[in-house]
């Protein structure tokens, strides 16, 4: 049984100009996979991992996560279910300014009462994998932007989701972060067999997952599978992105702070 | 960490944007604090002028109270908002709405603990100094500290309920539920505004209106005016500053010659911007200044009341004496007796005025004896009068009375023992406070004065006449607790409404004086504590508008420099910037509170004629001083903070 299933997924943009960002896509995602959505500006890539991330309403369809309907659930149901089952990584991090390294980690624990030598353990752990050891007491104003991604995973996994979730996490770094980044998810979603879904625009990090799913105004347009060879795989992506058109290394606008 | 250390951490690790925010509660509480130890004074439980302190200091107790309600709520509010982004992750990782709600109650309990036991504290450090001022003020002995669980269990219970509501109402200002809308943050770049042109135009015309009226204000119309004016001036601010400004601005951003010049194009464009949101906040602002402006202004201008004071009460102390008063030789002799225990020196002056009715308007008149006048007159070292037979002088009752008595001639007979008098002069000097004599008192020669030989018509021989000791002390002012007795037992006749035993009337213009200045003082003290608490207040509002959006402002200087501005340009823009923030509400307090002060002096003529100008302009410099320090303090800051790597 599929972990993530997306069922016929529509939505609509009321307003002076009804839009439609998602029409009736739908897909699978197996448990332990490793999948890339990508897409030009505007396909709707971001809204569709939002409306996954459970933070996004969508028009009709269904999504199923792990065999729950998540958007049947009350706030507060849907405030556990994401503390407990999923996990996310952002373009810009997101960490909380005024919590070190360390509180930044064993956050998701705090909000779900731990206890606190459970806590230092997993920190502990996850820290040690990460490589964070160093910088655990550290501000994140004070680290690099590659650091402050590995803590923003870090924070992903250390209660074990059942999905990860990650929004362009490499769209803020540059190439050498960008490869650590991307190894440590593939590391992590081969040693621990985490299923990830990355949104990306960026063709090498596509080029890392097992799967890579197109999708063109809000509708699925292509998939395709990673094969033995990475640098292959990434050929295959390119040909795809040049059939799909548009400029697909645009930054969309909507991201600018 | 635990959820606790969670909130804990949130507030410590954030102390800088808290700093004005603790800065006005700590003010606040210890504000309160001292006025508590006021008044639980155990010293204020007797009568006098502590009931007054004590009333005034309950007074401003509520409305410090309900002010830090305000400032609280809207601070927290506005506070809340631009965490939003950081609520927004929070919410995104798990986090339901109860832990919001709980998080950000532990948030406020900490800063509320923090900042009521720091005002404590430092009203408890202070309340000796505090206790001086009041000491002199209200002229006690002593006003020793004392110990006593009262002041701290109330200062603590009120605030601690404080804090509670705060911290309930404010967070149901988060909406949880649209997660997106909150990591989009607080600080999108926002429109510049679309003003509605009515709307302006009615900001500007209610300000106009209400100004004119203030002007035009007169003694007929004043009560009505104090319940249009001011709202018609709290609805015009409003509209002014959210759409006023606005059209203002881009009237000005239409005129490109002026607009597109240097600085200018990214000063003006961004100050409407910042106008913008800060529309809510200035209106805040002006509207609190102007309150403490006119609290302060207006205590002021009571005191410039005991100036006055001399002028219409020169004499030191006043005894009459009616019919039946077995104790005035008594009375006097004990008088005489206190003043010179107290070794002042002093002259008495004995007059007996005689109570006769006036053929020329029918009135009752009081008639004086021209010797015994002058003997009053040479104490007072003013000049002798010397009426001929037939002749009366008129005895002012006020300073403007005189003007008004000396065009008067007057030709008349006093009706029950037949004397006629032609009055065509005044006294030069007012002698007699108007409730000790008869507003129609005359003097007349000594041989007319023997003349007058029967009683008024309707009383007895003894109930038309009285005898007038008017005392003159130079040192007047030192005259405390002479006679108290005999105030104690007429007040005691005023209060239960019987006079039985009280043929006296006693009056100590030296007591009542002290009493007025510092009874005035008071108030003026009480008044600036609590101007003090709004201008903090007022101030903490810009400093922390400036702060959230900090990050913002830094990243446009980081910007601006790239494009090649050079420092003094930036110094420039950022005057721009902070001069409208500071100075705009400042000014426009000003100008409401000298326009009030216009209807203020027409309600003052009514009843003390006096000039408030020169207590308004050293009121309004002090506060414009205060200002422009605060506001050279937070441009330091700031630029300091712009400029951080």
């Amino acid at each position: 049984m599929p972990l993530v299933k997306i069922d016929d997924v529509t939505k609509v943009y009321e307003g002076k100009v009804t839009h439609r960002a998602i029409n009736q896509l739908g897909f699978e995602v197996e448990k332990g996979e490793f999948l890339a959505i990508m897409g030009p500006s505007g396909s709707g890539k971001t809204t569709l991992l939002n409306m996954i991330s459970t933070i996004d309403e969508f028009t009709s369809g269904n999504i199923l996560i792990d065999g729950i309907h998540p958007h049947e659930l009350d706030k507060d149901e849907l405030a556990l279910f994401r503390r407990r089952k999923l996990g996310f990584v952002f373009q810009d991090f997101n960490l909380l300014q005024m919590l070190t390294v360390e509180e930044n980690l064993v956050l998701p624990l705090t909000l779900d009462y731990i206890p606190l030598d459970k806590m230092a353990n997993r920190v502990m752990a996850i820290a040690d994998r990460l490589s964070l050891k160093p910088i655990l007491h550290k501000r994140p104003n004070e680290i690099s932007g590659g650091e402050a991604q590995r803590t923003a995973i870090g924070r992903a996994l250390i209660h074990k989701p059942d999905l990860i979730l990650a929004d362009e996490p490499t769209g803020n770094l540059d190439s050498k972060a960008s490869r650590e980044v991307l190894e440590l998810l593939t590391a992590i979603n081969k040693e621990e067999s985490a299923t990830i879904i990355m949104v990306t625009h960026d063709p090498i990090a596509a080029s890392y997952c097992n799967r890579v799913l197109f999708i063109k105004d809000g509708e699925f347009f292509n998939e395709i599978y990673s094969d033995d060879r990475r640098q292959t795989f990434y050929q295959r992506i390119l040909n795809v992105l040049s059939l799909l058109g548009g400029n697909v290394n645009d930054i969309s606008a909507a991201r600018l702070p | 960490m635990t959820f606790r250390q969670l909130a804990y951490r949130n507030v410590l690790r954030n102390l800088r944007s808290y700093a004005a925010f603790f800065l006005a509660s700590v003010v606040s509480v210890m504000v309160f604090f001292v006025y508590s130890m006021f008044i639980f004074h155990p010293l204020f439980e007797e009568e006098g002028l502590g009931t007054l302190a004590v009333r005034g200091m309950l007074i401003a107790e509520v409305v410090l109270y309900i002010f830090t309600l305000f400032f609280l709520f809207y601070s927290m509010s506005a506070f809340l908002q631009a965490r939003s982004k950081e609520f927004g992750v929070l919410v995104h990782l798990g986090m339901t709405k109860k832990q919001l709600s709980k998080m950000i109650f532990f948030e406020m309990m900490i800063i509320g603990s923090i900042s009521t036991a720091a005002g404590i504290a430092f009203g408890f450090a202070f309340s000796k100094f505090f206790f001086m001022i009041g000491r002199e003020i209200m002229e006690l002995e002593s006003l020793p500290l004392y110990l006593s669980w009262k002041p701290f269990l109330l200062t603590i219970g009120a605030f601690a309920s404080l804090f509670i509501i705060i911290s309930f109402v404010s967070v149901g200002f988060i909406r949880t539920k649209r997660v997106l809308n909150l990591l989009h943050g607080y600080w999108k770049v926002e429109e510049t505004g679309k003003s509605s042109a009515l709307l302006s135009a009615a900001g500007v015309g209610f300000l106009v209106i209400a100004y004119t009226l203030a002007a035009l204000v007169d003694d007929s119309t004043v009560y009505m005016m104090a319940f249009i004016i001011p709202p018609l001036a709290t609805i015009g601010t409003y509209l002014f500053f959210t759409h006023s400004i606005h059209a203002l601005l881009s009237m000005y951003r239409r005129n490109k010659s002026i607009f597109w010049h240097k600085t200018r194009l990214v000063s003006i464009a961004d100050s409407a911007v910042k106008l913008k949101d800060s529309a809510q906040m200035f209106f805040i602002v002006t509207i609190v200044s102007t309150i403490a402006f006119l609290t302060v202004g207006t205590l002021a201008s009571f005191t410039s009341y005991t100036g006055d004071y001399r002028e219409s009460n020169p004499l030191s102390l006043i005894y009459i004496s009616f019919e039946d008063n077995e104790n005035e030789q008594e009375h006097i002799r004990g008088l005489t007796e206190q003043l010179q225990q107290k070794g002042l020196a002093y002259d008495i002056a004995m007059m007996t005025v005689k109570r006769q009715t006036s053929a020329a308007s029918g009135n009752e008149v009081d008639i004086l004896k021209a010797s015994e006048f002058n003997r009053l007159a040479s104490t007072l070292e003013h000049e002798r009068v010397d009426p001929a037979k037939g002749e009366g002088i008129f005895i002012p009752y006020s300073q403007e009375s005189l003007a008004a008595l000396n065009e008067s001639v007057t030709d008349t007979v006093l009706i029950e023992s037949g004397v006629p008098l032609f009055i065509a002069s005044a006294y030069p000097h007012v002698l007699f406070p108007n409730r000790t004599l008869n507003a129609n008192s005359i003097i007349v020669n000594d041989e007319d004065f023997e003349a007058i030989d029967e009683p008024l018509l309707g009383f007895t021989e003894e109930q038309s006449s009285f005898n007038y000791y008017a005392f003159h002390v130079p040192d007047w002012t030192a005259t405390l607790g002479i006679g108290d007795s005999l105030s104690d037992k007429m007040g005691q006749a005023f209060e239960t409404g019987n006079f039985e035993g009280i043929s006296y009337y006693f009056e100590n213009p030296g007591e009542d004086y002290r009493w007025f200045k510092s009874s005035f003082a008071l108030m003026l003290f009480i008044g600036v504590m609590v101007a003090l608490v709004f201008l903090l207040a007022a101030g903490s509002f810009i400093y922390f508008k400036l702060y959230t959006g900090l990050e913002r402002d830094r990243q446009q200087y980081a910007l601006l420099v790239r494009l090649g501005m050079t420092e003094k340009e930036l110094l420039k823009i950022v005057n721009r910037q902070l001069v409208p923030q500071f100075f705009l509400p400042w000014s426009i307090a000003l100008l409401h509170s000298c326009f009030a002060f216009i209807s203020l002096q027409v309600v003052w003529d009514e009843f003390a004629e006096l000039s408030i100008l020169g207590e308004m302009a050293i009121v309004l410099a002090g506060f414009t001083a205060v200002q422009l320090l605060y506001f050279y303090l937070i441009r330091w800051r700031y630029i300091a903070h712009l400029q951080a790597p």
